[in-house]
């Protein structure tokens, strides 16, 4: 038996724990709970993406047998108040209701809700509620919007949410010193989604003794959820009690479910304190749950020296986030996390606005707003590299960031803790096989074929400082970053861990668990790690939640914190019960399970009789031991300082995984399919916790991104109609499309964090740069300019039939000095 | 979603008869493909009730439309909206006459604008169903004004 203080699970590929639930079907979601005489709830959503409401009528639905009652938008805002908006003023005026009351201002958004007694009922009803609406001009593109011909929120009065000039460096300097200076005058990244096997499912319950609000749901930051739905509600927070169980994904898409929260709170309360359950429809989620930020860019100017190494960069970004802000406009700050990705320039000048447009609200989505920001620096290297004549490859270990340079502060005061952005390419070359690779294409080319070989290199920022959200709104009062977690040993000796995640997926279970049993010294197994969040748990932040790549860290930071307070506490109580000094303490597993033993006499007891000290034989124990509780809370905090305000400038987030995509994509000539030839992703998240799990997040994160690159594209016809609100339409990516993928890893160990690793997950939306890098390649001799991060062959073959004048002559200028 | 649709088409009767005909919901909305009730409100206004199925979308369409820009026996036009299972939509269809042959030639344009599921579910079907239905009713328009 050892010391328990050694590191013999963190890293082991030690299977997942939650396999034997949800492998056999016995996870536990939020549409498997029933509860006594529950109701069921339909909504009632526009046709139109702007219109004015000019009558809301439910009495045929209400009249309908089984129907309990019927809420419409104003009578919600009688009760309510509008939900707290993130940004400032003027926009902080608007009165955003999770029903609308005057107007609409997407296709899909909630008129009306009715409750009945089982769920085809509530359909029924929900086609009977007669609602009459005068249209208006939508408003569908941001660029558009912010002429603020039609405005979407009267009381703002304008369509912008939120502008800032992000400026670092001497840009002007470094313009006049420039061997090259390349111009692009307009890039798309577009607007696509997460599509979780589970959709959103709500049930809440309001007790009306109380005023007491249950939530069974699969909210994925409910800390943040109940912060909007208490001052909504008019109830004290601490009388909101969310729970989570299982959850089938939400990849940040099911943060933004507080709406329909409310409006399922207020139905029970209308019913009389009856349970209400929502369960969304796969076409209400496509077209009215969140999408991800949809952005242009304009009027980039890129300075480079005689090498081709970049000095500065000048943009505008136009950041579209659909009908109502919701979360934004965090994302008007949060790209800048990764304001450098994975390059050196020093000087810099983006101006960012972000508008609201008639289309679905924006929530967090895989990479939130950092991807779209990295898909714009690695098109800008490809572009650049084209333009100048530099290989992909060189142009990119030009500009990396060098390893030596680590802990490396940006231009904007963020710090990388660690990486190797040229091993990581290195790595990946050598898995593609580049050489081979490069010689195929050569012969392909000369037969014609369009074959492009392309590298993105991205960033998964995790852990935010929540004090950057003040760089949006200087009057919010939040910072920093914190995660609790309780570690305990019950009354029978049973090790049981909580802690403040809604884990999605990510095994939290398993990992948690890892960490434990190496503080312990005991196996895995002899963990139990409760499932979902609870906020009676009390183990919960203003933070906690499931998000922004960070468990690794936060998460089971506070869960080693936890373990750490529990083995101090034993080791204190073992030494007395054992007669023995606490150095002489060990902990390991005996022939009656975990136990603590001196090793100078060879006693033992274990975890049962060490709990039963403390629960059931309290008697014996000294005074100065009656603080050992076995029941231990930790709050893990990360080291941030709130940002400069002004100059936008500070640490925005504890750690900074990358990875490095290839891929080898052929466009067919006769059909213009573009086909992954081959496929290689490099990861680094510094120390792994669980190899298999990493892996399995870095496949999920690339089909995603692959999907997002060919597949998934939020369509919407001239007046605002989501013409992709089934997945018929949509087509998200399956097994089916996937490519055969060769995976590999390096590790760079963070500094700021206890175990080295860093957050992971999102994966930075990868294979949408690297796609759009490989298209580039296969299509530069055609005169093709990859302005868009959306490509299929509907999109390649406009452009590239008919070509008349060079589409990259039009939009791309080099201005050559040297 | 906008579908146009336009055509022409010649029937054996004189203009005036045709003028009569096109501008009477009781003559000519029964000859709508899956009609189900029209209902008179004024010598302009009027409302239809047509049974729609596109795919799996079934159900009745409710519209209201009245007869605006006429010139007898020359040309009319009809506006108006209605609710369509999983959707909204908004018509504008008109209708120009001149005399050929001792008949009269029909030149039509029609533009409807749909809102909502119904678009993203069945856009695809939207026009050729629209096409179909069209030519059902000039057949039947035919058929009735031998």
């Amino acid at each position: 038996m050892t010391q328990g203080s050694g590191n013999n699970w963190v890293g082991k590929a030690f299977p997942r724990k939650e396999e034997n639930r949800l492998l056999r079907g016995r996870g536990r979601f939020s549409d498997d709970v029933k509860l006594r005489d529950m109701l069921y709830l339909r909504f009632v959503r526009s046709p139109y993406a702007h219109a004015k409401i000019i009558s809301v009528d439910t009495s045929a639905a209400e009249a309908l047998p089984g129907v309990l009652c019927a809420l419409t938008g104003a009578e919600v805002a009688a009760q309510t108040q509008p939900f707290i908006e993130i940004g400032p003023e003027p926009f902080a005026k608007i009165k955003d209701y999770p029903l609308a009351v005057s107007k609409v201002r997407y296709q899909g958004e909630p008129v009306a809700a009715v409750v009945a007694e089982s769920p085809a009922l509530a359909d029924d009803a929900a086609d009977l509620v007669q609602v009459d609406y005068e249209a208006i001009e939508p408003v569908l593109d941001a660029e558009i919007a912010l002429e603020n011909s039609s405005i979407l929120h009267d009381e703002a009065g304008t369509n912008q949410v939120w502008n800032g000039v992000f400026e670092y460096g001497d840009v002007e300097q470094a313009f006049r010193d420039a061997a090259h200076v390349v111009s692009i005058d307009k890039m798309h990244f577009h607007r696509f989604s997460s599509t979780p096997l589970e959709n959103n499912v709500v049930i809440a319950e309001w007790d009306p003794k109380d005023e007491r609000i249950y939530y069974s749901c699969n909210n994925s930051f409910p800390s943040f959820a109940i912060q909007f739905l208490a001052a909504h509600l008019n109830v004290h927070i601490d009388r909101i009690r969310v729970e989570t169980f299982d959850i089938g994904g939400s990849f940040g898409i099911k943060i933004t479910s507080y709406p329909q929260m409310a409006i399922c709170a207020l139905a029970s309360k209308k019913a009389g304190g009856r349970p209400v359950k929502w369960v969304e429809t796969r076409s209400e989620h496509m077209t009215s749950s969140a999408h991800g930020n949809e952005r242009t860019f304009r009027d980039t100017r890129v300075a480079l020296d005689s090498r081709g190494v970049i000095t500065a960069i000048t943009s505008r970004h136009i950041d579209d986030c659909g009908a109502y802000p919701r979360y934004e406009p965090l994302g008007c700050v949060i790209w800048a996390q990764v304001f450098a990705g994975v390059y050196r320039f020093k000087n810099a000048r983006i101006d960012f606005t972000q508008a609201v447009t008639n289309k679905c609200p924006v929530g967090p989505n895989r990479g939130y707003s950092r991807m779209q920001h990295l898909w714009f620096l690695e098109r800008v290297i490809d572009i650049c590299a084209h333009q100048l004549g530099i290989p992909a490859d060189q142009m990119r270990l030009r500009n990396y960031i060098q390893p030596e340079e680590f802990p490396y502060t940006t231009p904007n005061g963020c710090v990388y803790d660690s990486g190797n952005y040229p091993k990581m390419l290195e790595v990946a070359k050598q898995r593609l096989g580049w050489d081979e690779w490069r010689e195929k294409q050569a012969v392909a080319r000369a037969q014609g074929r369009w074959i492009g070989i392309g590298i993105g290199t991205t960033l998964d920022s995790g852990t935010n400082n929540f004090g950057q959200s003040q760089i949006v709104n200087p009057g919010l009062p939040y910072s920093g970053n914190s995660q609790g977690a309780n570690c305990k040993l019950d009354i029978y000796g049973e090790v049981v861990v909580a802690v403040g995640s809604c884990p999605q997926g990510q095994g939290h279970e398993t990992t948690a668990a890892q960490v434990v049993a190496d503080v312990l010294n005991i196996h895995p197994d002899l963990v139990t790690v409760r499932t979902g969040f609870d906020t009676e748990r009390n183990v919960h932040t203003g933070f906690s939640g499931t998000y922004a790549s960070q468990f690794a860290v936060s998460g089971l930071s506070a869960v080693h914190g936890a373990a750490q307070k529990l083995k101090t506490e034993m080791k204190r109580l073992g030494a007395f019960v054992l007669q023995t000094g606490e150095d002489d303490v060990e902990f390991g597993t005996g022939a009656q399970g975990p136990e603590l033993r001196a090793t100078s006499t060879g006693r033992s007891i274990s975890y049962w009789g060490l709990a039963n000290l403390v629960n059931a034989n309290s008697a014996v124990l000294p005074p100065e031991l009656y603080e050992i509780t076995l029941n231990c809370r930790y709050i893990w905090r990360a080291p941030f300082r709130v940002p400069d305000k002004e100059k936008k400038y500070g640490n925005l987030t504890l750690t900074y995984s990358s990875q490095l995509h290839i891929a080898v994509i052929e466009v067919e000539r006769d059909t213009f399919i573009p086909r992954i030839l081959d496929y290689v992703a490099v990861d680094d998240c510094g120390t792994v916790i669980n190899p298999p799990i990493v892996e399995g997040q870095v496949y999920g994160a690339t089909a995603h991104g692959i999907g997002a690159a060919l597949m998934e594209n939020c369509v919407y016809d001239a007046v605002g109609n989501m013409l992709t609100s089934t997945f018929s339409d949509y087509i998200p990516i399956t097994a089916m499309n996937m490519p055969k993928l060769k995976y590999d890893h390096i590790e760079t160990p963070s500094p700021h964090s206890y175990s080295g690793a860093k957050g992971m997950g999102e994966g930075g939306a990868a294979p949408v740069h690297t796609i759009s890098a490989a298209l580039q390649d296969a299509l530069f001799g055609e005169g093709v300019f990859i302005d868009d991060s959306f490509n299929n062959a509907d999109s390649l073959f406009r452009a590239l039939v008919p070509k008349e004048v060079s589409q990259a002559a039009k939009l791309v200028k080099v201005e050559k000095r040297a | 979603m906008a579908i146009k649709l336009d055509g022409e088409f010649e029937v054996p009767r004189k203009p005036e008869e045709v003028y009569e005909f096109l501008t009477d919901p009781n003559r000519f909305a029964p000859l709508l493909p899956d009609f189900q009730s029209v209902t008179v409100r004024d010598a302009t206004h009027f409302n239809i009730q047509v049974k729609v199925g596109i795919s799996y979308i079934k159900g009745t369409a409710d519209l209201n439309l009245h007869l605006a820009d006429t010139e007898r026996p020359v040309r009319a036009q009809y506006r108006g909206e209605g609710k369509v299972a999983g959707g909204n939509v908004a018509i504008i269809a008109g209708f120009n006459l001149s005399p050929v042959n001792g008949g009269t030639k029909v030149v039509w344009q029609g533009e409807a604008q749909v809102f909502g599921r119904l678009t993203s579910v069945a856009g695809g079907l939207l026009e050729p169903l629209g096409k179909k239905n069209v030519q059902k009713l000039i057949d039947a328009l035919q058929a009735a004004m031998k």
